[in-house]
């Protein structure tokens, strides 16, 4: 499929675009998904949120070429690279909007780390409804280690352009300009680009993904874990989160921390974050009104994985996890009554060859 | 810099001091203009140079080679086999549908080596004692290394390294020689190599540092580099022969490249193409000659250069840290406790202590 079709990208801002910009607030546009699910004006009116006012209406020519993109990426072709710097700069138009703490509505379905699996995040679509008739939370860990981090990520951003009222998408540890140049991703764009160009757009794009959203005011989710700097969600939305994710502070720990049988706040063998135990879990929830902290980031074998007495669920939904977990997958599907519901998968089947053509590394050469 | 050689073995010193004052070995590298100073330094040079020895070593010879072993080699190969005891001293107990991966009975299986690594060093390898001060304190921290971390349960080419700074340490202690490369390689590096395979399988020990599909292997970098200078006079087996099963189920016992091959296929799903691109990649080269002159250059550059790797290396008096590096401290310690009231309540204890300690502070793991 021709994809570099010229459309005009003049209302798209630059990468780096300030908060108080207005940049596309009149542009006309007719026929933007308007059907507002995170806005729910009581939670937000409660925690005092300053209400973003310029989310970005889509013009008629970007709803077409992102449609068109995103048909592409499902065949799982990835973009150009131009195409990657359009869709770069569309999605930090969106993401600049979104909070710290992301206000989602039910009914959503929570998604755990997918690592570069395309072909079971189709599968996950699929085991979950399409987007955007069901809503879903991701909670990061899009890229790194699976053969197609490229194309995951690209259609997952694509996805949140085109409908960024239902789906929210949240940025992970491996969402990293450091991380994803040890585990995979920067190989991998250098591989399928021959320059790490697309590699540093997304990279850059990583600094606008929220941290956590909190979904009708009851289930805080996140991709790590708690902070022993963080006691209450205001304090997460006090934080300046544009930037690559830190070596340690709040920030750091939110993505990096992990629940742990030990009680109190202990010393991460990952050498970054936090483990926290049951009383830190149950005081946190206490403190802020939770019923349940929801988070990823650790592989877990059936897809989700209670603990401290169901105060946190871990969601984990690459299944088959780099090809020899033997792991299944799952994802959460929170109704309008917060009735829970896992829905586990495994591996989807895989097309024959990769479309990737074989290339003999340098040092070989 | 030491010029890659696919010919010939070079002599690396084997002249450490009867008197010398063994240390325990700590980590010095701490950001990239170390890993500067450290890819001039002596100690880089003899380990990249003892890499290329035992792949020259082991050219066109079978993992089944005819030669006798001697001695030192059995000694060696005794005190591995106390680690083998070690695993079966701490079989998996838990409940084996606990959700998380990696199996905690590894930390009692490291526990318990940690224990005696040195009294087993000293009890099969006595000719350590023929020094003043017990060179042990630096053997077993490489030798302890060697087999993973216990914290993370988890694996990868840099604890691979620290086997064969161990194995290079024996060879400048004099205890090793060369006429022993090949036995090294053959004998030793692949008893290793069946140990760490049990310990990978029992406990569930994840890739430390993973580029995932995109790296070479999850684990495991040398038993590559050594095992394409096996095959590189082979007449029949080529590189693209791992895609052939029957050819890598016939020959895994007697080549490290088709071993890992194997182990490959009995632990992923899918195709080569998929779970190991990069493995798939190189299986286009057209002779084994230039697989093993790559994985040589490749080594170099993704392990012996890669701060997040070598930051964890640990440097004594055999394998003597750089000169010059930045700073002295031990990266174990986070920072040196001042007098002040309650240092450690507070977090950082200044503006320069936080930005030293955001400079040094290790990459993590995930």
């Amino acid at each position: 499929m021709e994809l570099d079709q010229d459309v005009p990208m003049e209302d798209a801002v630059e990468l780096e675009p300030t908060l108080d910009e207005d940049p596309l607030s009149t542009t006309p546009s007719a026929d933007y998904d308007s059907d507002v699910i995170f806005m729910n004006n009581d939670s937000a009116n409660q925690q005092g949120m300053a209400k973003p006012t310029s989310l970005p209406q889509l013009s008629g020519s970007n709803i077409s070429q992102l449609d068109q993109w995103i048909e592409h990426l499902s065949k799982c072709q990835p973009l150009s690279e131009e195409s990657v710097k359009s869709l770069c700069k569309m999605a930090v138009d969106v993401l600049q909007f979104e909070e710290n703490v992301q206000p989602v509505n039910v009914p959503v379905t929570i998604c755990g780390d997918v690592h570069g699996q395309f072909h079971d995040l189709m599968e996950l679509f699929k085991i979950g409804g399409p987007c955007p008739d069901t809503n879903y939370l991701f909670m990061g860990d899009y890229v790194d280690r699976g053969y197609y981090s490229v194309e995951t990520v690209s259609y997952l951003v694509c996805m949140k352009v085109r409908y960024p009222n239902r789906i929210t998408i949240l940025r992970g540890n491996h969402e990293s300009r450091q991380i994803t140049q040890v585990y995979g991703f920067y190989d991998e764009c250098l591989r399928k680009y021959g320059t790490s160009n697309v590699w540093k757009m997304f990279t850059d794009l990583f600094d606008y993904f929220p941290i956590t959203a909190l979904v009708d005011n009851k289930i805080f989710c996140l991709h790590g874990g708690l902070s022993p700097m963080i006691e209450t969600i205001d304090q997460v939305r006090e934080l300046n989160r544009i930037q690559e994710v830190p070596h340690e502070g709040p920030m750091c720990d939110l993505l990096w921390s992990d629940p742990d049988d030990r009680g109190g706040w202990g010393i991460s063998p990952r050498g970054a974050g936090f483990t926290f135990g049951q009383d830190i879990s149950e005081q946190f929830n206490h403190t802020n009104g939770l019923s349940l902290i929801a988070r990823a980031h650790q592989l877990v074998m059936e897809g989700y994985s209670w603990s401290h007495q169901e105060s946190v669920v871990t969601i984990f939904s690459a299944p088959n996890y780099c090809y020899r977990c033997g792991n299944q997958a799952a994802i959460m599907e929170v109704d309008e009554e917060h009735n829970r519901q896992f829905l586990q998968y495994d591996p989807s089947v895989r097309p024959g060859e990769p479309t990737v053509t074989r290339k003999t590394p340098d040092y070989f050469l | 810099m030491t010029e890659i050689n696919l010919e010939t073995i070079k002599p690396i010193p084997q002249n450490v001091d009867k008197s010398t004052n063994f240390t325990t070995p700590i980590k010095r590298i701490l950001n990239e203009s170390d890993i500067e100073k450290w890819l001039n330094s002596e100690t880089f040079d003899e380990i990249f140079q003892f890499i290329q020895n035992l792949s020259v070593s082991v050219k066109g010879k079978d993992n089944t080679y005819p030669k006798p072993s001697n001695e030192t080699i059995d000694s060696v190969l005794a005190l591995l086999d106390e680690v083998d005891k070690v695993i079966e001293n701490n079989p998996i107990k838990v409940d084996e549908h606990i959700s998380r991966f990696g199996k905690i009975e590894f930390k009692d299986f490291y526990k318990e080596l940690e224990s005696k690594t040195s009294e087993i060093i000293k009890l099969h390898i006595p000719q350590v004692s023929q020094f003043d001060n017990d060179p042990c304190i630096e053997l077993s921290q490489y030798f302890i290394e060697s087999w993973g971390n216990a914290q993370r349960i988890d694996y990868g080419s840099g604890h691979e390294l620290n086997f064969i700074a161990f194995l290079l340490i024996l060879f400048k202690l004099d205890i090793l020689q060369e006429q022993d490369y090949d036995l090294i390689v053959l004998r030793i590096f692949t008893n290793y190599m069946a140990i760490m395979r049990k310990l990978q399988k029992i406990y569930w020990l994840e890739p430390a540092g993973s580029h995932g599909v995109w790296g070479l292997d999850d684990y495991h970098f040398l038993p590559f580099l050594f095992g394409a200078s096996q095959l590189s006079t082979h007449k029949h087996l080529k590189p693209k022969s791992i895609h052939d099963e029957d050819l890598v189920e016939m020959y895994y016992k007697k080549y490290m490249y088709f071993e890992c091959i194997h182990f490959i296929n009995s632990v992923k799903s899918s195709k080569l193409r998929w779970n190991s691109p990069m493995l798939d990649d190189i299986s286009v080269v057209k002779t084994w000659s230039k697989v093993n002159e790559g994985m040589i250059k490749m080594y170099k550059v993704e392990v012996l250069s890669k701060l997040p790797i070598i930051q964890h290396f640990f440097f004594g008096e055999v394998l003597k840290a750089p000169e010059g590096l930045s700073n002295k401290l031990d990266t174990t310690v986070k920072h040196i406790h001042t007098n002040w009231g309650d240092c450690c309540g507070i977090k950082i204890p200044s503006a320069i202590g936080a930005a030293e300690i955001n400079k040094f502070k290790p990459m993590p793991f995930d």
